[in-house]
């Protein structure tokens, strides 16, 4: 295929087993179940939707507020609402079966058993193309984060997950940590097929007026461009300690932040809070990151990366 | 199936400060102001923002349609940097704009409707009374005082029955809108009850006054609700509000206009 008179660069990636059309993948909990987004995203035309993450039980999420916009960020406590993995069975998956979209499933626990049961639950189901392991959502007091922030149970659920299925596993890294690379080499160890990282930083916003925390669950996840500096160096390190694949993420709004990422050494990158704030973003960064490629002559990701 | 949504930039038609802080703005988007109810909200920021910051659009009802010249108008106050920027905007520049979203007002077949609206939450009504026209229907509209009272003449034009009340007498009925809603709604004897139900917006504690009034007498109340919002689609979660029986409900998806019953009210 050509562009301009130029060929088209190939964009085309493999995370372990799991292989993806294009890099721009849509983060967890930005983007629901993907039929939220029916009429407004052709989502077959994006890399994968990694979907809200799901427990073993239904969560009805944190007290309200569970929002509060900071200067180029969003802090969010919403807390993991999600209708549980029965529900996500019988009623979400059969949609992005129907239309063929590449799904990851991210999953959350309370315990290893409950990350090992998930695992086992979602297994050879139709439609279910990989697993994302949060172990480091920062918004609920048990499990989720206490697993991201010691590499020793961080490996512990990557090894039971694994055990438990056949799919291709991605484990969603914590940055609010002291070395994230120790957290990645022990994940790795654990046999992950490839890292994503970061998940938001935990922030705190008061209400001066008030005199208390803003947000229900007083601390937040922060989110959006103003974490992206250091999420880019997060993925910087990583990419070079490991040798899985690296997802970048954070705060990725256009298609020259994404090339930040993948110029950092990821293989492919999520978009967040940009879809929320405009559900067409994704699709705007893929096709200016293709034109960036051509426009520069890059004929595929790997020469985007900057090797030192 | 939902109707379809636009996500699109939207040329400004009008945008012109008609009470101080208070902004009325027109924008050209026939295929929103085509699939718009009343009660609907969109999501909109200004074009102008270079960059980042602020950050996410902010969710305004839909005021009134023209299908015929495909315009919608919104209503809004400056509160924040959001709302700040659109107020900026002039005729001819552009606004990013998502809608339309959300559950509407819901009026039965062969309902009397009582619109209440304090201050601003006279917004979404005025897009419900135009469509009551030839119909049995009352609109309550109040605000503190006579100066910061909205809209009156576009309420005026719809040709429904309206009762204005200012907190400080200065215009109308002296009080609360709730207090005329109160006065009103006991008047009506047990079967007109029955084909009444009652439609608002405005500040919290007026809507669960309304909610109250209209609970202690059996009447049917919808309220439109606001929240801190980050994408209007169902995608965040984050405008979640208490529902009756436990759990939450989010603004944008189940709302923002709700059965009263269903919220907690606590």
């Amino acid at each position: 295929m050509t562009k301009g008179g130029k060929k088209e660069p190939d964009i085309r990636l493999r995370l372990g087993q799991l292989s993806l059309e294009n890099p721009v993948l849509l983060a967890s909990g930005t983007c629901g179940y993907g039929n939220e987004l029916f009429d407004l995203v052709d989502l077959r035309n994006l890399g994968a939707i990694v979907v809200k993450g799901i427990s073993v039980e239904p969560r009805t999420g944190n007290p309200p507020p569970r929002i509060h916009e900071t200067p180029c960020g969003l802090l969010n406590a919403i807390g993991l609402e999600n209708v549980g993995i029965e529900r996500f069975k019988t009623e979400r998956l059969p949609w992005l079966q129907r239309h063929k979209i590449k799904t990851i499933v991210n999953i959350l626990g309370n315990s290893v058993s409950e990350y090992e049961k998930m695992a086992a639950c979602l297994d050879g189901l139709e439609g279910v193309h990989a697993l994302e392991v949060n172990i480091s959502c920062p918004n609920v007091k048990e499990g989720g984060a206490a697993f991201g922030i010691d590499p020793k149970t961080a490996a512990e659920v990557t090894t039971a997950v694994k055990r438990a299925c056949s799919l291709p596993v991605i484990v969603k890294l914590s940055p609010n940590v002291t070395d994230i690379c120790e957290i990645a080499t022990a994940v790795e160890g654990a046999g992950a097929d490839a890292v994503s990282l970061i998940n938001t930083l935990i922030g705190m916003a008061i209400d001066i007026r008030g005199r208390r925390p803003v947000l229900g669950n007083v601390f937040g996840g922060l989110s959006g461009p103003a974490i992206r500096p250091v999420a880019v160096r997060m993925v910087w390190q990583v990419a070079r300690t490991v040798s899985i694949p690296v997802i970048g993420i954070g705060g990725i709004s256009t298609y020259r932040d994404a090339v930040e990422f993948l110029m950092a050494g990821a293989s492919a990158i999520q978009v967040g809070t940009a879809t929320l704030v405009d559900p067409g973003a994704p699709e705007k960064i893929l096709h200016g990151l293709i034109d960036f490629m051509v426009r520069n002559n890059y004929s595929s990701l790997d020469e985007l990366i900057i090797r030192d | 199936m939902e109707k379809k949504r636009i996500n699109k930039d939207a040329k400004i038609v009008c945008n012109v400060e008609i009470r101080p802080g208070i902004f009325l703005m027109e924008v050209l988007a026939p295929e929103i102001a085509a699939s718009s109810f009343p009660g609907q909200f969109c999501m909109i920021r200004a074009g102008s923002i270079q960059g980042f910051d602020p950050l996410l659009r902010r969710p305004l009802s839909v005021h009134q349609v023209n299908e015929k010249k495909g315009h919608v108008k919104f209503l809004y106050r400056v509160v924040g940097r959001g709302t700040k920027a659109l107020a900026m905007q002039a005729q001819g520049e552009l606004v990013e704009i998502l809608g339309p979203l959300g559950r509407g007002f819901e009026v039965g077949k062969g309902e009397i409707p009582i619109l209440v609206g304090g201050g601003l939450g006279v917004a979404p009504l005025l897009f419900l009374a135009g469509q009551l026209k030839g119909r049995r229907a009352v609109a309550i509209v109040g605000a503190v005082t006579k100066s910061q009272l909205l809209r009156l003449e576009p309420f005026r034009k719809t040709g429904i029955e309206i009762l204005v009340s200012t907190e400080d007498g200065s215009f109308g009925n002296r009080g609360l809108v709730t207090e005329v809603l109160d006065r009103l709604l006991s008047r009506l004897d047990k079967e007109a009850r029955n084909d009444v139900a009652v439609f608002s917006c405005g500040p919290y504690p007026m809507l669960r006054a309304t909610h109250h009034l209209c609970q202690s007498r059996d009447i049917r109340c919808e309220v439109s609700m606001e929240t801190a919002m980050a994408c209007g689609s169902g995608l965040c979660l984050g405008c979640a509000v208490k529902a009756k029986d436990g759990g939450y409900l989010h603004v944008c998806r189940e709302g923002p206009c709700f059965r009263a019953e269903k919220l907690s009210w606590e």
